[in-house]
């Protein structure tokens, strides 16, 4: 209920940051929603960009979240969407705003795929309405 | 100003600088009489060990600076009072009591029962026990629990202005806000003052120079925040401390026989500081005994927010505000800190060459700054990652010093 009001009176481009209640999203990431190859050019970004801070491994550090164990339980309850919006504008830390979307969704299939989400026949699209309507759901 | 407690740029400008008497060569014949380590009428002082082989940690962290002040806005998304409580620069630590007693204050106006608080770094931390001290029922909701935050990667000291805001952008509004947070701070600091585990504690400061201390020229704008949305000179940046002289500390300079350190010039002053390990358990152990509940929780969106079931939450994430609110406003301010051991006989601050040191009981905490960039240094960087290179740096500029008063003492 309170979710809804808030919805309501929030700009377009906060609430668009979750899924409307009742849109059920058109896929989960449980389905295979990125492709092998995609995943693998993924992680070559993620060494360039990623690693320094969030380690070889996604262990990340003290200070630094990880990006695996944990990371589940934070993105669980969204889309993807979120997780590449976060990323797209938020990351990498030093240099926000630098990825392009294609990279940006090639590294997101990197996550999933490192988080144990299975690949499927096509690439995670680099479409933020497409990818809002992905359900984050690790298995 | 600068966190910098021993030679604090503007400490050395101002305040009276009453050194002229003391010439280099007065100063020579002062030691050669006492000795660097000893002193006829000040406290003996054990050197600090700093050797790069005891550093044993390195933290960097980002100041969550914006120019007009932190925000203490009240905000109303759908049924929830969200009021912001963030960006509060290199003064989190020391405005934290302030800040919270004015956003609990935003809060009790609508008469709740229960209240959410969003991050448990020192500024959500503290509103959170503040808010328990007003008789509200408080669940805190963070990513980190307070030992992970940006918040123990601070240097821990009374640094109420240290950027904080620009003056312009602030404007004199905010400069009275800035008085009325940090004259609440100071009281609510000094009632911590012997607590076990020493929350809270005073320790001599000194800042040492082999020149004669004079007011640094801060090089002639070029550009400016209105200009540019960035802070672009040292000029900028706004210097409340003046409107707490009655209360704070001031520094006094010492003749060449009080000054344990063999420098040319030595000023000394009563520096307040935090150690991190005891204020977190104070402030968690007060937290949880009056029935707190912390839940851990990563938000994405406002909108996560206006869910929670508290329809009134104190907004505390700190840098994170930037991605979590999207607010440009707050602009990224890099700094770091080393930690060598801790050394509780080598107990004192000190400012030498850049190069800050503090002696708490977690350990002795270094910084060095570059003193031609002032508070400039680290704007617009949001690269958190240490480099341990420039602490050991550090480490050789002050080592001397230490050397020589081992000599001395020989
Ligand atoms: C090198 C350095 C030296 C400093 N020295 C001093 C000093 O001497 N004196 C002084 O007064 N100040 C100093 N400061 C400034 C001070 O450290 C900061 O102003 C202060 O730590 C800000 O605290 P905070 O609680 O607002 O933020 P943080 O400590 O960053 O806490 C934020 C909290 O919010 C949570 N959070 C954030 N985003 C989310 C999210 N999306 N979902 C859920 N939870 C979230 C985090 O997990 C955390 O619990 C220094 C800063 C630096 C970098
Ligand atoms: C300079 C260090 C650094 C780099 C490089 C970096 N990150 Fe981060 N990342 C961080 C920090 C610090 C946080 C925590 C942010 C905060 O609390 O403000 C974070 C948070 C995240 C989060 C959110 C984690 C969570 O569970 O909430 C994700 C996802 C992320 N980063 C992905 C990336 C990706 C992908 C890249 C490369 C494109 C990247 N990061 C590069 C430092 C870095």
């Amino acid at each position: 209920m309170s979710r809804l009001v808030a919805l309501v009176c929030l700009p377009p481009a906060l609430a668009l940051a979750v899924a409307a209640p009742g849109q059920r999203p058109a896929a989960s990431t449980a389905t295979g929603v990125y492709s092998e190859a995609q995943a693998a050019q993924g992680a070559m970004l993620y060494k360039d960009a990623c690693a320094a801070c969030h380690g070889e491994t996604l262990a990340g550090t003290y200070e630094i979240p990880a990006l695996t164990g944990r990371f589940l339980r934070n993105w669980s309850n969204g889309s993807v969407g979120t997780l590449f919006d976060y990323i797209g504008r938020a990351m990498p830390q030093m240099a926000p705003g630098s990825l392009t979307p294609e990279d940006n969704a090639r590294i997101v299939a990197y996550l999933l795929k490192a988080n144990g989400m299975p690949a499927g026949a096509q690439p995670l699209p680099a479409d933020q309405g497409a990818l809002d309507r992905i359900a984050f759901a690790p298995r | 100003m600068s966190e910098d407690i021993g030679l604090a740029r503007r400490q050395l400008l101002t305040g009276s600088i009453a050194l002229s008497g003391l010439s280099l060569a007065g100063c020579t014949t002062g030691l050669a009489r006492s000795g660097p380590g000893r002193t006829p009428s000040g406290p003996m002082l054990a050197p600090m060990r700093v050797s790069p082989n005891e550093l044993v940690d390195v933290k960097c962290c980002i100041r969550p600076f914006r120019a007009q002040g932190c925000r203490l806005d009240a905000e109303q998304l759908g049924d929830t009072l969200v009021i912001h409580n963030y960006g509060h620069g290199g003064s989190g630590w020391s405005l934290s009591w302030g800040s919270a007693e004015i956003a609990v204050g935003k809060a009790m106006s609508v008469l709740p029962r229960d209240i959410a608080v969003v991050g448990c770094g020192i500024v959500g931390l503290t509103a959170a026990v503040v808010a328990q001290r007003a008789g509200l029922n408080v669940t805190i909701y963070a990513r980190e629990m307070f030992s992970r935050t940006r918040s123990v990667r601070a240097f821990g000291a009374w640094t109420p202005s240290s950027r904080i805001a620009l003056t312009e952008p602030a404007g004199p509004a905010f400069a009275a806000l800035w008085e009325q947070m940090a004259r609440i701070s100071w009281r609510y600091f000094r009632a911590c003052l012997g607590l076990p585990g020493q929350p809270v504690e005073f320790i001599d400061s000194y800042s040492l120079s082999d020149t004669p201390p004079r007011n640094r020229e801060h090089a002639p704008a070029t550009s400016s925040f209105a200009a540019t949305g960035v802070p672009q000179s040292e000029g900028e940046f706004a210097e409340y401390d003046s409107l707490v002289r009655d209360i704070v500390p001031s520094s006094t300079n010492l003749a060449a026989g009080e000054n344990p350190f063999g420098t040319a010039y030595a000023r000394r002053r009563s520096q307040m500081h935090f150690n991190f390990t005891g204020y977190g358990h104070m402030l968690l152990s007060e937290f949880f005994a009056m029935g707190g509940k912390f839940q851990n929780r990563d938000f994405h969106s406002p909108a996560d927010i206006a869910a929670l079931p508290e329809k009134v939450v104190i907004n505390c994430p700190g840098y994170a505000a930037r991605d979590l609110w999207r607010d440009q406003t707050i602009i990224p301010v890099r700094g770091q800190t080393g930690w060598l051991i801790p050394q509780p006989e080598a107990h004192y601050g000190l400012g030498y060459g850049g190069v800050s040191l503090l002696s708490k009981s977690d350990g002795v905490m270094v910084m060095h700054t570059d003193s031609t960039l002032g508070d400039m240094e680290g704007v617009g960087n949001s690269m958190e990652l240490p480099d341990r290179s420039n602490i050991e740096a550090g480490l050789a500029i002050v080592a001397p010093l230490f050397a020589r008063m081992a000599g001395g003492r020989a």
